[in-house]
């Protein structure tokens, strides 16, 4: 196996990969990355066994072969090396040199026989689309907040890609808190797969600028992401996803509509002293013509008071938890907010009436928040 | 079938290098070999992609030899794979959540189950402050939503601060919002007869059913279990039978699970798993609001002043608090005298020091000392080691706290100098107790040791 790559391709290439190699005690294989050289293409891949990210890296010369390195170690020093300079590694048995101007270093790999095949996605069967690598982000990063890290439930630590109606919605709850986004329009198959946050984590990562569009491919029990020259193949979570649309009130009592910076500076204000209090919990309250307030008090340091003026239609209070009514104020793309809620138990979900975050006009993005008793 | 796999998985483990056998070979199970079609259970399509193109071979071979007939072999992914092969399982009684949304349907309690819950301890009686609301937010929590958050619940604290009042309340008030769940409360020592009886006669099966048909068990005083070791192990595996199927265990103590003697130390780690909360001493106001509310309750006036007075001088626990107040209304009644007028006449006089057993401060210093491996010489020392000067600033804490010994008097005790040395090591003792669980702990087992 040979290759010869300009080094700051090569760190790129490895730093994509290398970040899931790490912690595996059992199968030593895992910690490292795997360089396979068939007809002049060249992949680096790495897995955990949850999920393998795999780059396809572009290289002016090559020799075919396969070779597996430890990650962090080779990712460390081709990073390490100066920038524009032309790197060649070479494996002979298991030795592999790696040798950049004055620089070289022999490094201990291993045979490629106990790196795990990775499994494939079957073209035909797979429903696949794709879409604008911006607007994925920005969907993801709005609902992934609200995802679960308690692998007692499983389901929850995922993030639920569903179609309705043609459109592919995603969702996803830790039992508090639930964040919903509609994605693409005119989906043609039918959708409902459960991808770990963890992989979309990952896929996150990956994005760079150069990118712009992302391809997604599912079958029964694997998702497949494309991106530019990474792709990253996962397990789906094999759980049945709770019914979400249901938790979601249809109408509310009291609605407001407030500037997002002056909404998100009130609400960091109060959770300074409601994180020294019980549950984080801050009061919202509403009083006609035009006051919303948020209250938070902190038995040992003091209280906080603090006031917006917008038009205020029903009088009424909800106290919510001060983190998570952040996590969703920092994420909505929208200048204008409308927050809605009721005080008491919603009459056709039988709970406490939870709390609406939308931006204003549109139901696109919907985060909905369970009130704590007070 | 289970067995079978056993077998294989034992053949192969000899075949492959271990790490590749803990990887790829541990949570599978057998399926089915039904008509020679075998099918096993793998966590994710990666195992199965693996195990397919390196592994057949192996497990081919492996199963020929424990006589089962191969005709193909397939792959499934199971999520808990070895969960879906073991016999008791199968039948597996509802989990919470479902009986939850069953009960909304059926809203008629069963009234033949008795609770063992007291109807008087509810929420809305039980003071909150500072040294308790942690505890008490979570308790709402799980009257909300049992089984979920904050399970198991393990509450602690010393005796007469409240956790039979509020564990009981939990009961009561999760009674009222789920009516169709079962609440089990009971006292250990009523669970180790119950347990003892039922080997008695036999019963062993209907002791183990009861309980594995409650949906919230509520166990007091859980550190009375010590040295009753077969209860033990019973209650470990009914904690692990409820706790499977997410149904609400809440657990009382006096102290955490660790500090209580031969208790297992899995059982022990279980208890905490949801943390551990503690109900502290009430500090001043706290005890104010509680003499007012409990006055308010009995219906009796009794003045600001006078509730002062009996919150500044018990300082040991709430039922003594209470104690204290239903004297002094009992005294002014037959007496016809305000409790103010009661107080400043002399007729009532509150020391906390006359609730303690006596002791010396001889005792005191030693016991101290002892705790922490030094000699009595190396306390009284004018040594400024870091961990000899905490022994000594703990004897004096503990000197003013038993005996309200003056400060001078104390300064000799433990051989310092002046009293202002004695006044700062006081202090910041009580401010590290504040914050310093493992401190609190540490002058709690002093404690024990002293009245010992």
């Amino acid at each position: 196996m040979e290759i010869e790559v300009i080094s700051d391709k090569l760190s790129r290439a490895l730093s994509n990969v290398s970040r899931i190699a790490a912690g595996k005690v059992t199968l030593p294989v895992l910690n490292n990355v795997l360089i396979k050289v068939k007809d002049k293409k060249v992949s680096l891949i790495t897995t955990n066994l949850d999920m393998a990210i795999i780059d396809f890296l572009p290289v002016s010369s090559s020799k075919d072969g396969v070779i597996t390195l430890p990650a962090k170690l080779l990712t460390e020093f081709i990073s390490n090396l100066p920038k524009s300079t032309q790197v060649k590694v070479s494996s002979k048995d298991t030795k592999v040199t790696v040798v950049a101007d004055k620089y070289s270093s022999t490094i201990n790999g291993s045979l490629a026989d106990d790196f795990p095949e990775l499994p494939e996605i079957d073209e035909k069967s797979a429903v696949a689309f794709s879409m604008d690598v911006e607007e994925f982000k920005n969907g993801i990063n709005q609902v992934i907040i609200a995802s679960s890290n308690d692998f007692n439930r499983p389901a929850l630590t995922g993030v639920h890609f569903y179609t309705n109606d043609k459109s592919l919605y995603i969702v996803a709850t830790d039992g508090y808190r639930v964040a919903k986004k509609k994605m693409v329009d005119n989906v043609k198959s039918e959708i409902k797969v459960t991808i770990p946050a963890n992989t979309l984590q990952e896929v996150l990562r990956s994005i760079n600028d150069e990118m712009d569009e992302i391809e997604i491919s599912f079958n029964e029990d694997l998702v497949r992401f494309r991106l530019g020259e990474i792709e990253i193949i996962s397990k789906l979570i094999d759980a049945e996803y709770p019914n979400i649309d249901s938790l979601i009130p249809k109408t509310s009592e009291i609605n407001i509509i407030a500037e997002r910076d002056e909404l998100l500076r009130i609400a960091k204000l109060a959770s300074l002293f409601a994180r020294h209090g019980a549950n984080d919990a801050i009061t919202c309250e509403t009083k006609t013509p035009d006051t919303f307030s948020i209250h938070a008090i902190a038995n040992e340091f003091g209280e906080n008071d603090s006031i917006i003026n917008t038009k205020v239609d029903n009088e009424g209070k909800i106290t919510i938890t001060s983190k998570y009514f952040i996590d969703a104020l920092s994420v909505v793309d929208s200048e204008k907010i409308h927050i809605a809620f009721s005080t008491g138990i919603d009459k056709n979900t039988n709970i406490s009436a939870p709390m609406v975050i939308k931006k204003q006009n549109s139901d696109d993005y919907v985060y909905i928040l369970m009130p704590l008793d007070s | 079938m289970y067995n079978v796999w056993e077998n294989t998985l034992a053949e192969i483990e000899q075949k492959i290098s271990s790490g590749n056998f803990s990887t790829w070979f541990q949570d599978t199970s057998l399926l089915s070999t039904e008509g020679g079609h075998i099918v096993i259970g793998v966590k994710n399509s990666f195992f199965i992609k693996q195990l397919r193109s390196k592994f057949l071979d192996v497990i081919t071979e492996a199963l020929k030899n424990n006589g089962v007939e191969i005709k193909d072999i397939d792959f499934e992914i199971q999520t808990k794979s070895k969960s879906k092969v073991r016999p008791h399982e199968i039948t597996e009684p509802t989990k919470l959540k479902e009986r939850l949304s069953t009960v909304k349907s059926t809203l008629k309690s069963t009234k033949s189950f008795t609770t063992g819950l007291n109807s008087k301890y509810t929420l809305d009686n039980f003071v909150v402050g500072s040294n308790n609301d942690l505890a008490v937010a979570a308790a709402r929590n799980i009257i909300d939503n049992p089984g979920t958050n904050y399970n198991p619940f393990f509450l602690y604290g010393g005796s007469g601060l409240g956790k039979t009042h509020l564990v009981q309340a939990i009961g009561n008030e999760i009674l009222k919002k789920h009516p169709n769940l079962k609440v089990f409360y009971t006292p250990v020592s009523d669970f180790y007869a119950d347990f003892v009886d039922s080997v008695l006669k036999k019963k062993g099966k209907d002791f183990n059913n009861k309980f594995r048909s409650i949906d919230v068990l509520i166990i007091d005083d859980f550190q009375l279990i010590v040295n009753k070791e077969k209860s033990q192990e019973e209650f470990f595996n009914i904690f692990n039978n409820l706790h499977q199927l997410d149904k609400q265990i809440i657990v009382t103590s006096d102290r955490l699970p660790s500090q209580i003697k031969s208790v297992d130390e899995r059982l022990a780690n279980r208890l905490t798993w949801a943390g551990a909360f503690d109900l502290q001493l009430p500090k001043f106001e706290d005890k104010c609001a509680i003499l007012r509310s409990k006055a308010d309750l009995i219906g009796a006036e009794i003045e600001d002043e006078a509730i002062e007075y009996i919150a500044e001088n018990i300082n040991t626990n709430i039922r003594d608090l209470e104690g204290e107040l239903s004297t002094i209304l009992l005294m002014s009644d037959v007496r016809g005298l305000t409790p103010l007028q009661l107080i400043n006449n002399g007729s009532v006089k509150v020391s906390h020091v006359d609730k303690l057993r006596p002791t010396s401060p001889k005792r005191i210093v030693d016991r101290v000392a002892k705790y922490y491996q030094l000699s009595t010489a190396e306390l009284k020392s004018k040594s400024r080691v870091a961990n000899i000067k905490n022994a000594r600033q703990v004897a004096m804490y503990l000197l003013q706290e038993e005996l309200s010994l003056s400060t001078t008097k104390i300064a000799t005790e433990v051989g310092v100098k002046d009293h202002s040395t004695v006044m700062h090591g006081i202090k910041k003792i009580q401010n590290d107790l504040k914050l310093n669980f493992v401190l609190r702990d540490q002058i709690a087992s002093i404690k024990e040791s002293i009245y010992e």
